[in-house]
């Protein structure tokens, strides 16, 4: 049977790591808009050194370094986007935590792939978790902690937002309170979980 | 711990990029704004937070938590169908409903007889999961004993010693009842625990609804308890308000953690001490006062002492029943 896969070159820094994961062959091609590669280059160039800050924080420096590039190429091909900053700088740092996320699955199935002696499976498991995820387990705990510590309104709106997908303006309709209110309650939450995050690291 | 305006201004932001709405003066000062780098430092914990938190979906806290929102919602989205009828209070006939199933159950006991009774036991600092026949789990913690007795129309079992937390396997036909000193917990599919304490015990429901109530007939109908609730009840069967579920402690000692949120050291202690055969003990009561934080690895015992230690200036001394904590020099209460 043949496979109708690649296999993915690896960079030469990552020559002792062929990862042998396959993927559907090449992407889509970046398309021919001028005006979006000019956005797209524009707004990369104002967030790179912030995205690869943000990216040291989950995966090690050197993968950081590739994944900001990567990053930037899905944006190319991505076509369309909204053109505010904030919100396009959001879909630039989802993007790249997509990709990181991964890389670390990847590089999970490649190292339990391998033989590895006990005394390193040690600290593979300790650095991976069990669930190919970014978040470490502290830094899981953190979290869930912050969460569950939020005023009950200001978690609700938190959680409604995150995981029900609810706009501001549903949030409002459903808690009966203004949409400005609801805002203010996502950024007192945001606020939370980020200093919670200051902790993890 | 005190905010800082960065943090604040940056969690403003990230708020606002996500209400849809962003007009052209926004995007001016925003972008002055995001030049900073300290200010980038701060959104990327706010866009860091916001993307590990995903994560979390599955998790069995936000499980529950997110069952009390979605709860939220439907019921605002009910209310919105027939304003007259107001949807947050449990209807009366449902608690009669409840307890006449109850009582059809007893009834049912009694008349089939007893079935074979089966006993699970966990010594201190041991933990055991028990996977019973009806497909439910049941999850035993330090130093507990339960009796399982699994009838084709009630499922009753008793909690003796201990605590446990109770995954349920849906079956409407056969209740399932667990039975502490003299109240007795009733669900169908759901998740809760049960903590024998000093006079009494704590009901906590993770997933689901339960009815508490005393097991005696002449008794107070008994209350409902859904998820992300909690009741007390004392040895003679009377429980209280409702309160929140101890979320975070059950899913720690789960997970084999002792969580501590700010306790009282004494409260931590007499936690801690469920798990341990040589207790810890405190040479002057008045430092159980001291407030305690952290997350420990049950029977992690150095750890545990190490962050009283740095934490709390308190020094250990080992003996072969038991560990008793001192001030250090010049942290004496």
């Amino acid at each position: 049977m043949k496979h109708e896969t690649t296999q993915v070159s690896a960079s030469p820094a990552d020559a002792s790591y062929p990862l042998d994961v396959s993927v559907p062959v090449a992407a889509e091609p970046i398309p021919d808009d001028p005006s979006h590669r000019a956005y797209v280059t524009t707004l990369f160039n104002r967030h790179r050194v912030s995205l690869q800050r943000y990216l040291m924080r989950l995966v090690p420096a050197d993968d950081a370094a590739e994944l900001v590039q990567e990053s930037y190429y899905r944006l190319l091909r991505h076509g369309e986007m909204v053109r505010v900053d904030a919100m396009a700088r959001s879909f630039l740092f989802q993007t790249a935590t997509n990709l990181a996320r991964d890389h670390h699955r990847r590089r999970a199935t490649h190292r339990a792939a391998q033989h590895v002696p006990i005394e390193n499976e040690e600290i593979v498991e300790d650095h991976l978790g069990p669930d190919e995820q970014l978040a470490g387990e502290q830094t899981r705990l953190l979290l869930e902690r912050a969460i569950a510590d939020l005023p009950h309104d200001t978690r609700t709106v938190f959680l409604l937002h995150r995981f029900r997908d609810l706009t501001y303006p549903q949030i409002a309709e459903v808690m009966s309170l203004s949409a400005r209110t609801v805002a203010r309650k996502m950024a007192e939450a945001i606020e939370h979980l980020s200093a919670a995050m200051s902790e993890a690291t | 711990m005190n905010a800082r305006p960065d943090d604040i201004r940056a969690a403003d932001w990230f708020a606002a990029a996500r209400s849809g709405d962003s007009g052209e003066g926004d995007e001016q000062s925003w972008l002055k704004w995001i030049a900073d780098t300290d200010h980038q430092r701060a959104y990327e914990s706010c866009e860091l937070a916001w993307e590990l938190s995903a994560e979390l979906r599955s998790s069995p806290t936000l499980t529950v938590l997110l069952a009390g929102a979605d709860a939220l919602v439907s019921q605002q989205r009910a209310a919105k169908r027939s304003p007259a009828r107001p949807q947050w209070r449990l209807p009366v006939w449902q608690v009669g409903l409840a307890a006449s199933v109850i009582a059809v159950g007893i009834v049912a006991w009694q008349f089939f007889g007893r079935p074979a009774t089966t006993e699970y036991t966990t010594g201190v600092g041991e933990q055991r999961t028990v996977a019973l026949a009806d497909g439910s789990t049941v999850f035993l913690n330090t130093d507990s004993v339960i009796r399982v007795a699994l009838g084709s129309h009630l499922r009753h079992i008793e909690l003796a010693r201990g605590e446990a937390l109770f995954s349920v396997s849906h079956d409407p036909s056969r209740p399932f009842e667990v039975h502490a000193l003299k109240g007795v917990t009733t669900a169908v599919g759901t998740q809760f625990d049960i903590e024998l304490i000093q006079g009494g015990a704590a009901v906590s429901v993770l997933e689901g609804t339960v009815t508490v109530g005393a097991s005696s007939a002449t008794a107070l109908p008994a209350v409902a308890v859904s998820a992300g609730s909690g009741v007390g009840y004392t040895q003679e069967g009377a429980v209280s308000e409702l309160r929140p579920a101890e979320v975070n402690r059950i899913q720690g000692w789960r997970s084999q953690r002792i969580v501590f949120n700010d306790l009282p050291l004494e409260t931590a202690l007499a936690e801690y001490n469920r798990y341990t055969h040589t207790p810890i003990v405190l040479s002057n009561p008045a430092l159980g006062s001291r407030h305690i934080n952290g997350v420990f690895h049950i029977g992690d015992e150095a750890a545990f002492l190490s962050a009283l230690d740095q934490g709390l200036h308190l020094k250990a001394t080992r003996g072969s029943t038991q560990t008793v904590l001192e001030p250090q020099a010049g942290f004496e209460p």
